[in-house]
């Protein structure tokens, strides 16, 4: 007991915050990116623009069934030695999650889409509507309600898999407590806790928060 | 001028030929019902003349523009023609009065006060005035289908194509559905029928092709006259068939 009460000192409990900070704001910037780049992928893949479509579904392909960790690295460290480009741990934490993101998104959008029926596209076009404005009035709505429930599920685990970053020391949250038991490995445990409960309230409400606009949207 | 002319039209789905052959003029204010066994081509042709399927040689005029022509503008013939669908197809999330409002007001430019008076019209016209804020998934088969033909009224066009639009219908719907049809083509409207309905055929129709293998085997003027005495062999057996059944 007395282990959590000094694991919780206020300067622990700030610097863990700190660390809460950097993980909402890293994950913050690559949920708006991969949304932005996922649904436009997306839509690549399911209009079928002649090789650009192929293209990109094998690129969403190859990175889909990369591990994060490893695309976290090649950010990190591959990138200097290849191509000279150098980021530091922030911006090669949100390129690689951005990255990764984007073409998990891309697979849900595209799959959200041809879920429509196709007797949709049909009416709508019959109906005089031109193919943008069938897509705008009827598929996309329709599809983007199905959508939610999956994407939402993404950008949780999105936050959670920032934590990977922790190995090229993005000063986030899993970092900053493994320096805290680091110095005194008694707290282990509560930091242990302190991390379950943190990441528990930020999913959970991030999922929360989803629930409601996909009430809104029904 | 004639609404609708098939001069050697074929259509083929890689070597199968869905179409063969077919020569056909409609006219304005005709109600042509087609019947045949399935896969004789019924739907493929229905669909052809609205753009939704593609005509693989041959020439297609509707409303005397040639759909082969690129340079000819489709949404402007699917202005013109309407079309009532074997699963209704309406629009999942918009409202019934949305769902008739929609194609005028982003089509046709019509201001939303109008489209929803006409729309109201429509609902009164099909019977179901008291659903127009409901989704389509509160209604039955048979009012979604009433809901689909007044959609398709709502363009004000000059012809309307049914594919099997009681096909997906309990038994004690479709007088209903069959109904609002009747109502139309009273109206003058120009209709083209792909059904099973042979008393819709019979009482409604003023003409009727009977269809298999991809081709027209009978066109009759006088719908009765072939139920009586079809001339066709292939006609005989279908019609021997379904009768039997009967």
């Amino acid at each position: 007991m007395q282990n959590f009460i000094d694991a919780y000192s206020w300067v622990n409990l700030r610097f863990l915050l700190e660390g809460l900070w950097v993980t909402i704001y890293v994950s913050a910037i690559s949920v708006v990116l991969s949304f932005i780049i996922g649904s436009i992928l997306g839509l690549i893949r399911y209009v079928k623009i002649k090789y650009l479509s192929m293209i990109v579904g094998f690129i969403i392909d190859l990175i889909r069934n990369l591990p994060l960790l490893l695309i976290i690295f090649f950010m990190y460290f591959g990138l200097p030695s290849t191509f000279g480009i150098r980021l530091n741990t922030v911006t090669a934490a949100i390129v690689a999650l951005t990255v990764f993101e984007s073409a998990m998104l891309a697979e849900i959008i595209r799959s959200g889409i041809q879920s429509i029926g196709v007797g949709q596209m049909e009416a709508a076009r019959s109906n005089g509507l031109t193919y943008l404005q069938a897509m705008w009035y009827i598929i996309l709505p329709q599809a983007f309600r199905n959508m939610v429930p999956p994407i939402v599920s993404q950008f949780v685990s999105l936050v959670k898999d920032s934590s990977l970053a922790t190995i090229i020391l993005l000063p986030e949250l899993m970092y900053h407590s493994q320096i805290i038991y680091g110095q005194n490995t008694n707290y282990m445990i509560p930091m242990f806790v302190a991390l379950a409960f943190l990441y528990f309230v930020i999913c959970f409400l991030l999922s929360r928060l989803s629930k409601r606009l996909a009430r809104r949207l029904h | 001028m004639s609404m609708i002319e098939f001069h050697d039209v074929n259509k083929y789905y890689g070597k199968f030929k869905a179409l063969k052959n077919i020569n056909l003029t409609i006219e304005r204010g005709e109600v042509v019902t087609i019947i045949g066994p399935s896969g004789s081509g019924k739907s493929t042709l229905l669909r052809t003349i609205n753009g939704l399927e593609l005509i693989s040689s041959g020439q297609l005029l509707v409303d005397n523009h040639d759909l082969a022509d690129p340079k000819t503008d489709m949404n402007r013939i699917r202005k013109n023609v309407g079309m009532v669908f074997q699963h209704f197809n309406l629009y999942a999330n918009k409202t019934i009065l949305q769902n008739i409002t929609l194609g005028p007001e982003k089509v046709l430019k019509v201001p939303h006060v109008k489209a929803a008076e006409d729309a109201e019209r429509l609902l009164g016209l099909v019977g179901l005035l008291d659903q127009a804020h409901k989704l389509p998934s509160m209604l039955s088969g048979g009012q979604k289908q009433r809901i689909a033909i007044a959609r398709a009224l709502a363009m004000h066009p000059k012809a309307i194509l049914f594919d099997e639009p009681t096909s997906a219908l309990d038994p004690e719907v479709i007088g209903d559905v069959l109904d609002v049809m009747k109502k139309v083509a009273e109206q003058g409207m120009t209709m083209i029928v792909v059904t099973h309905e042979m008393g819709f055929a019979k009482e409604v129709g003023n003409r009727l092709l009977f269809m298999a293998d991809g081709e027209i085997r009978e066109d009759s003027n006088d719908p009765r006259e072939f139920f009586r005495a079809p001339q066709d062999e292939r006609a005989q057996e279908f019609l021997g068939k379904i009768l039997h059944v009967d």
